[in-house]
């Protein structure tokens, strides 16, 4: 009987007190799918893009109404994150909630200036936007890209940015960039970090290159959709400090062992007959770093690299297949290709850039037993820029595919 | 209750007069009382006509009593198997009520009761409610002599009891303990027969009376004895050591005591295979925990936690949502209520009528409903997965736990989402194992955990099996 | 009528034990040492484990060898009753300031990372609802209870361990020492009584059907406890840098946060905060219990379980006192824990020695 008076008393008091306060309805939300920040003139103060998505259109529950667009843009001015979505819903009627947001875009100028570390300082005490969001940073202003990046092929602009991120990912032009990533690496003030590069304009002067050696605007494609995710934006100390080609990034990918990479294709140069190109589809296992750390020497850092190559195509018609010679030299001539690429990338970041985006100031902890040792040997400053950097490249398997032989393209000219 | 002590007469008549009195001769249109005259003398029967077997009778009691020439005392005379003289009238009418010929002979103090009852009952059927695809077939049914010749051919052995507690007084009637008799807890027999002593209204018809008299907790959520109607779970039960309760009149038993095991339990599961069995436990275990959580879950999700839901689906969600008109509980609420209407119609239905209400409830409720967006899709599918799923619950005892839980999960998810939502589940699960079933733990033997034959969610190897359940305290706790 | 008199066995035990003390993996016990320690905080435990097994182990020495005594009745046997009672009380006093800390910890976070709305006292008022409910339904429902939810909470356990894998770096648990060995250490020393809820539950040393079944549970469930402690801070340590994790204030929800279950589900978070919150409840109704039970014991009143409800209150107001939980976590919370902590390291040896000459003088 007593504990029927207590539930009596209790679960009425529950239900008044508490009013419902973190009740919300769905319909009642506004989703947003992807955030884009721009520098404006007055300093601290930004121009958010919010781009809505329309739970009506895509969705084959009801018919839509034939009028709504997919999405909707609202571009505000703000301080921060929360205060924005709070300015936006003058326009939109429904609260706007971040939490389902996958990609934050960046115009690169706000990259560039100072103000944009305190700006995503203010992040992580947001309880709505997720850390595993993507950082993208725009060539031009993120409110134009996302006014002009229209998607052929998925309805709900989600989907496009999840299969455009994922697949690019995939091959290694653009490299996995999540906000929290930012903070380990800008927080840890050791290495640089890299968020992938967008465009929605390309550049007028447009010609061929390999495959990998564009940043996002200058590959020459054609077709409604102008938007082009390649390369990627390096940022030192929580600032942008260049930008690097879809090759490089493809390199930092495949130094950093924190980063996975799939699969790709690319074209490497014939060793026996420089004009032509080898296709192949390439693929590196996780590359073993390991720093022979002298603290008043110079440092080494040896990074092993096993590879492996399925060879698609032979334009030159040389027999590499079955001739074990020349498959020997084509096997040493493609780790030399790799190896000099390689390397000539890391020379850039050690002079130019004095730091790496390929997260290695981890492998040098080990040498320290605590962080006040770690910081005073200072490995950004210090180590890095010093350091004597050995690559190895080992093609641990070759294939050809499914061609035993080369056709003689000599005897069919005849 | 007023002529206990009246004895009987020497006088026939005095003693007709007397029965006739009783029995409202004349008024009761089946109550017979017929004189007799043979060549040894003057007798006179009373019977129901209804209750007797009549072929018996005429060939059995009255032929032989006419067609005899000496005077031989009743019980040498007549050919029936059962007959019992009758000292005073109290005994007289007991006999009567049962069913039996009640005879009286001129200048005999004595009175003799023929046992040719012919009560009216159901053949052995089917098990109607606890079906099962393999294994045995029959039901009990409403003769308590039926259903424990049943259970003695089960376990025919000396050791299987059936004893008889009287309760009630108008009429009294009597529950039948069967047990085997070197393994039953003595203490929980005890309590039983306690309980049963103490039952202090006049009638208690049959079982599921008797059920709500003799528990523990009467208003609570779970039940502590189990409700079946098989024969096979009945003596299964037994040889386990549990007691089972009978009486007449009841097309089923009570099992105690109860743990909440044997209300998830369907006696199929140890008749298939072992994978099979647990395969199939398996499917019923995550149809309970759908049929209780998924509606409150889908209000919890929806309205507080909605960054759970991959946004694809939220956005289908909202989508679908868009236009209904009242909040996501009410909308849930509606439906389960509309889905309880359907299923209480479903029970009560002329079955000529059945048909049509499943496709009127099914196209109102479901098609038509969506379509004049009172209620979101989504909706009737959750309702109708959950509402399906209370279906597979194995006993009928706790199918009605079952729903009402769901409806106070409901309510609590819509106060504060997951936190309020696990609140309640926890308090439900605290109040779970709290319960106590005849002295007996209700969630042994899983915890506090006993030797026994770990048959819980899902059961090992029948060989593997070595103790009988040890939170039952049997006197005989090996099984191999 | 009771078929099983003292029901509980060892595995009641252990679930308790595992669920009492290993919630400090998941509250803001990490974001408090890695203030100090940075990512060597998983060495903390280790460190407190290593003080605090001598102690403990002497106490259920002494608990072994004076049979048919529970931890307050050996304090009063062997301190004499005086005495005895101020140090129980003490022992109780400490406990009861942590539970009020914590609770009000707990609640925080709730209401911060998923009722930012909600006032606090209302979530408080509904989560000591919970426990007092489960509470006072007894020692035996509270043991199953436990046992009952813990393949729930250990498939979260497994399953976020697993996820955060994929997240993890390991390399950072270089360099190993952090900010150094000796900050490890007087951590490890100054937080011992984090652990304390060991030493609470030999409270329950006589409620188990055999002795044995007590030792066995607290050793295996507080052995699992420590064991993913220190997984779980290693975790942390390796999902965030060292530089992060003394600003993560709560690091479990935050690598739930981060980790994703392919491209379909990208925010689980909400998923293991059932597992977590379960736990709480379960976490804070022994707790509960426990202390209410030391209270009764001290005093002799029976049946203490009257008292549950007033204590509830009493908690209540007291844990609202703190004006932000900011003060709360970094300033009440760490001086109390390193005031308490050398009572629980030491008392067992007092118990111990007085042990000693009253042997001698027996003999």
């Amino acid at each position: 009987m007593r504990k029927l008076l207590v539930m009596i008393v209790c679960i009425p008091m529950i239900i008044l007190l508490s009013g419902c306060t973190d009740r919300k309805e769905i319909e009642e939300q506004a989703f947003v799918v992807a955030v884009g920040v721009d520098k404006t003139d007055k300093p601290n103060i930004f121009r958010f893009t919010f781009q809505i998505a329309n739970p009506e259109v895509g969705s084959s529950t009801i018919s839509p109404s034939p009028n709504e667009s997919p999405q909707e843009l609202v571009s505000v001015l703000g301080a921060d994150f929360l205060s924005a979505t709070n300015a936006a819903n003058s326009s939109v009627a429904k609260e706007i909630t971040l939490e389902q947001v996958r990609v934050v875009i960046i115009s690169s100028k706000l990259a560039k200036s100072n103000e944009f570390i305190h700006l995503m300082q203010t992040v992580p005490s947001t309880v709505e936007l997720r850390l595993n969001a993507q950082l993208v940073v725009s060539k031009e202003k993120a409110a134009d890209f996302l006014q002009q990046n229209k998607p052929k092929m998925e309805t709900r602009p989600h989907k496009y940015y999840q299969y455009m991120l994922d697949r690019a990912k995939e091959t290694g032009i653009i490299p996995d960039a999540p906000l929290s990533r930012f903070y380990y690496i800008t927080e840890g003030d050791a290495d640089l970090f890299i968020a992938p590069l967008a465009t929605v304009k390309p550049e007028d002067k447009q010609e061929y290159k390999s495959e990998d050696k564009y940043t996002a605007g200058d590959i020459p494609l054609k077709g409604e959709n102008k938007t082009q995710f390649m390369g990627s934006a390096l940022f030192k100390e929580g600032k942008m400090i260049d930008e690097l080609t879809g090759e490089e990034t493809r390199i930092s990918v495949m130094l950093d062992p924190t980063l996975s990479q799939q699969d790709f294709i690319a074209n490497y140069k014939d060793p026996l007959k420089p004009d032509y190109k080898i296709a192949a589809r390439f693929k590196a296992e996780e590359p073993k770093i390991t720093v022979d750390y002298r603290p008043n020497g110079k440092t080494t850092i040896y990074a092993d690299i096993n590879f492996r190559l399925d060879v698609y195509s032979i334009p030159s018609t040389v027999n590499y297949i079955s001739d074990d010679k020349k498959r020997e030299l084509l096997r040493n001539n493609l780790e030399r290709q790799l190896k000099q690429m390689t390397e000539k990338f890391i020379e850039v970041t050690q002079k130019k850039y004095k730091g790496e985006p390929f997260y290695w100031s981890l492998h040098i902890r080990r040498h320290f037993l605590t962080i006040q040792d770690y910081e005073k040997a200072d490995w950004s400053k210090k180590i890095y820029p010093n350091a004597e950097i050995k690559m190895n490249f080992r093609l641990t398997s070759l294939e050809f595919g499914k061609v035993l032989r080369q056709s003689d393209l000599g005897r069919v000219k005849d | 209750m007023k002529n206990k002590e009246t004895l009987i007469s020497r006088d026939l008549s005095k003693n007709q007069e007397y029965i006739e009195t009783q029995y409202s001769h004349g008024v009761n249109m089946d109550f017979v009382s017929r004189p007799l005259t043979a060549a040894t003398g003057r007798y006179h029967l009373f019977f129901y006509s209804t209750t007797v077997d009549t072929k018996q009778l005429s060939n059995h009691v009255i032929s032989p009593i006419l067609s005899s020439k000496k005077d031989v005392p009743l019980p040498a005379l007549l050919a029936v198997p059962g007959i019992e003289s009758l000292k005073d009238m109290k005994k007289v009418e007991d006999a009567l009520s049962s069913g039996y010929v009640v005879i009286f002979q001129e200048g005999c103090r004595e009175a003799y009761a023929a046992k040719i009852p012919d009560l009216k009952h159901r053949a052995i059927e089917k098990a109607e409610n606890e079906k099962t695809v393999k294994g045995p077939k029959e039901a009990f049914t409403e003769s308590l002599d039926t259903n424990i010749s049943i259970i003695r051919k089960r376990l025919p052995s000396k050791d299987t009891i059936v004893e008889n507690v009287e309760i009630g007084a108008r009429p009294a009637m009597s529950v039948s303990l069967v047990y085997i008799r070197d393994l039953a807890n003595p203490e929980v027999l005890d309590n039983i027969r306690k309980r049963l002593k103490s039952i202090s209204v006049d009638t208690v018809c049959n079982i599921e009376i008797l059920e709500q008299f003799i528990e523990e907790r009467p208003l609570s959520l779970f039940p502590t004895m189990l409700y079946s109607e098989r024969p096979d779970n009945a003596s299964n039960y037994i040889a386990e050591g549990f007691i089972v309760l009978m009486m007449d009149n009841s097309s089923s038993c009570l099992i105690a005591p109860a743990t909440i095991w044997s209300f998830f339990h369907s006696p199929e599961d140890r008749y298939l295979r072992v994978i099979f069995g647990n395969f199939s436990r398996f499917i019923r275990a995550s149809a309970y925990l759908i049929t209780l959580f998924v509606s409150a879950v889908y209000i919890a999700i929806t309205n507080f936690h909605s960054q759970l839901i991959p946004i694809d689906l939220l956005l289908a969600i909202a989508a679908s949502r868009e236009r209904v008109p009242v909040p996501v509980f009410i909308e849930v609420l509606i439906m389960e209520f509309a889905f309880e209407l359907i299923r209480e119609a479903g029970i009560r239905i002329p079955s000529p009528l059945g048909p049509t209400i499943g496709i009127v409830g099914a196209l109102i409720l479901g098609q038509a409903a969506v379509q004049a967006n009172i209620v979101s899709p989504i909706v009737v599918i959750l309702v109708a997965l959950s509402g399906l799923s209370s279906f597979t619950a194995a006993n009928y005892s706790i199918n009605h736990t079952l729903r009402i839980s769901r409806f106070i999960f409901i309510c609590a998810s819509s106060l504060f989402g997951f936190m309020s939502l696990l609140g309640a589940i926890m308090i439900w699960t605290v109040y779970l194992v709290s319960i106590k079933s005849f002295g007996v733990s209700y969630m042994s033997p899983a915890t506090p955990s006993t030797k026994s034959t770990h048959d819980t969610f899902f059961r090992i190897l029948l060989k593997k099996e070595r103790w009988r359940p040890v939170f039952l305290k049997p006197q005989d706790k090996d099984k191999q | 009528m009771v078929l099983v008199k003292r029901p509980l066995k060892t595995r009641e035990l252990l679930t308790m034990a595992w669920f009492m003390v290993g919630l400090k993996s998941a509250d803001t016990t990490p974001a408090m040492l890695a203030g100090h320690t940075k990512n060597a905080v998983w060495l903390v435990p280790i460190a407190s484990l290593l003080f605090l097994l001598p102690s403990f182990l002497l106490l259920m020495h002494l608990l072994k060898k004076h049979k048919n005594y529970n931890l307050v009745e050996l304090i009063q046997h062997l301190l004499g009753s005086k005495i005895g009672t101020l140090l129980c009380l003490l022992i109780f006093l400490s406990a009861f300031i942590v539970i009020v800390l914590d609770l009000r910890n707990y609640v925080e976070q709730i209401n911060y990372l998923y009722f930012p709305n909600a006032s606090t006292t209302f979530i408080f008022t509904i989560f000591l609802l919970v426990c007092f409910i489960t509470a006072s339904k007894g020692l035996e429902s509270i043991g199953s209870i436990s046992w009952m939810f813990m393949p729930f909470i250990l498939f979260t356990i497994i399953f976020i361990l697993w996820l955060g894998q994929s997240n993890a770096v390991w390399n950072r648990i270089f360099p190993i020492f952090g900010s150094g060995l000796g900050v490890i250490l007087t951590e490890g020393w100054n937080k011992s009584s984090l652990f304390l809820e060991m030493f609470l539950l030999t409270i329950g040393y006589q409620a188990f059907r055999e002795p044995k079944f007590f030792r066995r549970g607290i050793y295996l469930g507080s052995g699992l406890a420590f064991f993913f402690i220190t997984f779980f801070y290693l975790t942390y340590a390796i999902v965030f840098d060292y530089n992060t994790i003394e600003n993560v204030a709560f690091p479990y929800q935050e690598t739930t946060e981060i980790v994703t279950l392919g491209h379909f589900f990208t925010n689980v978070s909400t998923f293991f905060m059932v597992g977590w919150l379960i736990c709480s409840f379960l976490r804070f109704s022994v707790f509960l219990y426990l202390l209410v039970w030391t209270f009764g014991a001290i005093f002799k009143v029976k049946p203490f379980e009257s008292y549950l409800l007033p204590f509830c209150f009493l908690i209540l107001t007291l844990g609202s006192i703190a004006p932000s939980f900011v003060t709360n976590e970094l300033s009440v919370r760490e001086v109390v824990l390193e005031y308490i902590s050398p009572i629980f390291l030491l008392f067992p040896f007092l118990l111990w020695v007085m042990s000693l000459l009253r042997g001698r003088r027996e003999r």
